[in-house]
């Protein structure tokens, strides 16, 4: 996926800088079970569906310093009181990071998590499918809209995170099915990133 | 696998309680000690660590026993995610109207619907409805806080290790930090004894008031117990009350030992009078709370536990001592608390120990 260098505004779903930027249709699955991080997680969706988001538009951007990622999936239209929508962009740590499960015990991935009650966007170190641990504060932010039964969402945080692996993940968590953590859609493979 | 962190050295203990039914009179000053001193930060409304339920009911959250969760056979089992309805209560009442509004004579205080559910369910809505019928209506209150299981189921469905047992005390944490809301720990716990902070996005339970603890004063519910019935103290202290009542006299049991997460809150089950014939005689063969219904919470042990605490009682009747009663009066206050007798009111306060992470409510 390319990343150009956008020198227009790319901050929100709707901001100018995006009407140049192509974006690319990226494949979800759901995270295996088999690589879920405890046993009751394990148990609990044994047998339920999830990672209900099948694909999601994803466009990358930067400005230089900072990368831009948009996503936008169709949403379900049911609505969960308890549990709510997300989203997150991922890039390797290391080399052998694997992309499906957001990362290893072993090979962590840098994961930026946007949470649609929260004010904030988050960073973590992710070492595994819902295994986040905060990584401090370092300039992740995220805007999004709900428009037409859909998401639209930016993600951005330093540039250096996209270059050190060269390569972005993406996750989405249907919160009207109770997905979080580790229960939620992925990328099985990494997206290759040329950054301009 | 997430572990459960604990540190590998230095002394292993557990915190316990035991809490005599026969005691207690659903007052629920334990709950309120426990919310004055806990739940009064923005997202904790609804939050109460310390319940108090009347037996038979539904409890809280509503119906509570049939969500699942705990361990059978060693391994997890499924649970549901008590939702706010099911919690209920946090209300807000229409103070304005009726003290601003120029409608007092005309509107009664309610809580006002926010259209959630939360005003159809409370932590102590069904009290004191309990269950038969006249003459041999029966009830006995029950308060719960959470179990510090041996085993943390809790803390075992939690993805990111925010969860952990201390290895000094038993006392199950929960790192708010690295908490991010997933709620596996609500689902997996049997108890149902984790409540989520909606502004906070977190989970939070009873700390069982570690910082008092850890400054030897026992925690605020039993503390505030009016009733004398709540021991504090170390499950192996064979000298302690706790340890003779549940280990040497076996009068005091887990609730639900089923849910094999290995509580270590225990309690003295509840004596019933006997149950009344239609001619208003006494049926002496037939307690008023069915046993079968004791041991559906208490497990098969609750009939030799009551059986114990009759027979003592008979002795005693009859001129004898006890000292699994004269245990049970509890003379002397401070008995209850085995090390932690320290009184709050006369510490040399250190805020600065106090590792608990509260966030002033805004606005």
């Amino acid at each position: 996926m390319r990343v150009q260098r956008v020198s227009g505004e790319l901050g929100d779903p709707a901001a100018s800088g995006w009407s140049s930027v192509e974006g690319e249709s990226v494949a979800l699955t759901p995270v295996p079970l088999d690589a879920q991080p405890t046993e009751y997680i394990r148990v609990k969706w044994a047998g339920l569906p999830y990672g209900n988001v099948k694909e999601a538009k994803v466009a990358a951007a930067s400005d230089g310093s900072r990368l831009y990622v948009r996503l936008e999936w169709a949403d379900s239209a049911e609505k969960n009181a308890e549990f709510a929508d997300a989203a997150a962009v991922y890039f390797p740590a290391g080399a052998d990071a694997p992309a499906g499960t957001m990362g290893s015990a072993d090979a962590s991935a840098n994961l930026w998590y946007w949470q649609a009650n929260l004010a904030d966007a988050k960073s973590f170190v992710a070492s595994g499918p819902g295994v986040f641990r905060q990584r401090g504060s370092n300039g992740v932010g995220a805007s999004s809209s709900n428009e037409n039964g859909g998401w639209a969402v930016v993600l951005s945080g330093d540039l250096a995170d996209a270059k050190s692996g060269g390569k972005l993940g993406v996750a989405v968590w249907d919160g009207s099915n109770e997905e979080r953590a580790g229960i939620g859609a992925a990328t099985a493979s990494w997206v290759t990133l040329e950054i301009e | 696998m997430t572990q459960v962190m604990q540190p590998e050295t230095g002394p292993q203990g557990q915190v316990a309680m035991v809490i005599d039914l026969n005691k207690c009179m659903g007052c629920q000053t334990c709950s309120v000690a426990c919310k004055v001193l806990w739940t009064r930060e923005e997202g904790e409304e609804h939050q109460w660590w310390m319940t108090v339920n009347t037996q038979p009911g539904k409890g809280a959250p509503k119906d509570w026993e049939t969500m699942g969760g705990g361990l059978r056979d060693g391994k997890p089992v499924a649970g549901h995610q008590p939702t706010r309805a099911e919690f209920g209560g946090g209300w807000d009442f229409n103070y304005q109207e009726v003290f601003y509004g120029g409608k007092g004579n005309k509107t009664h205080l309610r809580p006002i619907d926010p259209g959630d559910g939360t005003t159809q369910w409370g932590m102590n809505w069904d009290e004191d409805q309990g269950g038969g019928e006249w003459p041999n209506a029966y009830y006995f209150y029950l308060p719960r806080l959470c179990n510090h299981c041996t085993r943390p189921v809790c803390a075992e469905a939690c993805p990111t290790g925010a969860m952990y047992k201390r290895r000094e005390d038993g006392i199950v944490l929960r790192n708010e930090d690295e908490c991010q809301g997933f709620r596996f720990c609500a689902e997996a716990c049997p108890y149902k004894k984790i409540y989520f902070n909606y502004e906070k996005n977190i989970s939070q339970h009873c700390i069982m008031c570690f910082p008092r603890l850890e400054e030897g004063v026992a925690p605020a519910c039993a503390r505030q117990c009016p009733g004398r019935l709540m021991f504090v103290g170390e499950l192996d202290d064979k000298t302690g009350p706790i340890h003779k009542l549940v280990n040497e006299w076996g009068v005091a049991l887990p609730l639900h030992p089923e849910y094999g997460t290995g509580s270590n809150i225990f309690y003295v089950p509840p004596l019933a009078p006997y149950k009344l014939n239609d001619d208003m005689s006494i049926n002496y063969e037939t307690p008023r709370i069915p046993p079968e219904y004791l041991e559906s919470l208490f497990g098969p042990k609750v009939h030799q536990a009551l059986a114990t605490i009759q027979s003592e009682l008979d002795r005693v009747r009859e001129g004898g001592s006890s000292e699994i009663l004269e245990t049970l009066i509890v003379y002397k206050w401070l008995d209850l608390f085995g090390p932690f007798t320290a009184d709050p009111a006369q510490l040399d306060r250190k805020p600065e120990s106090v590792a608990v992470r509260f966030t002033q409510k805004s606005g």
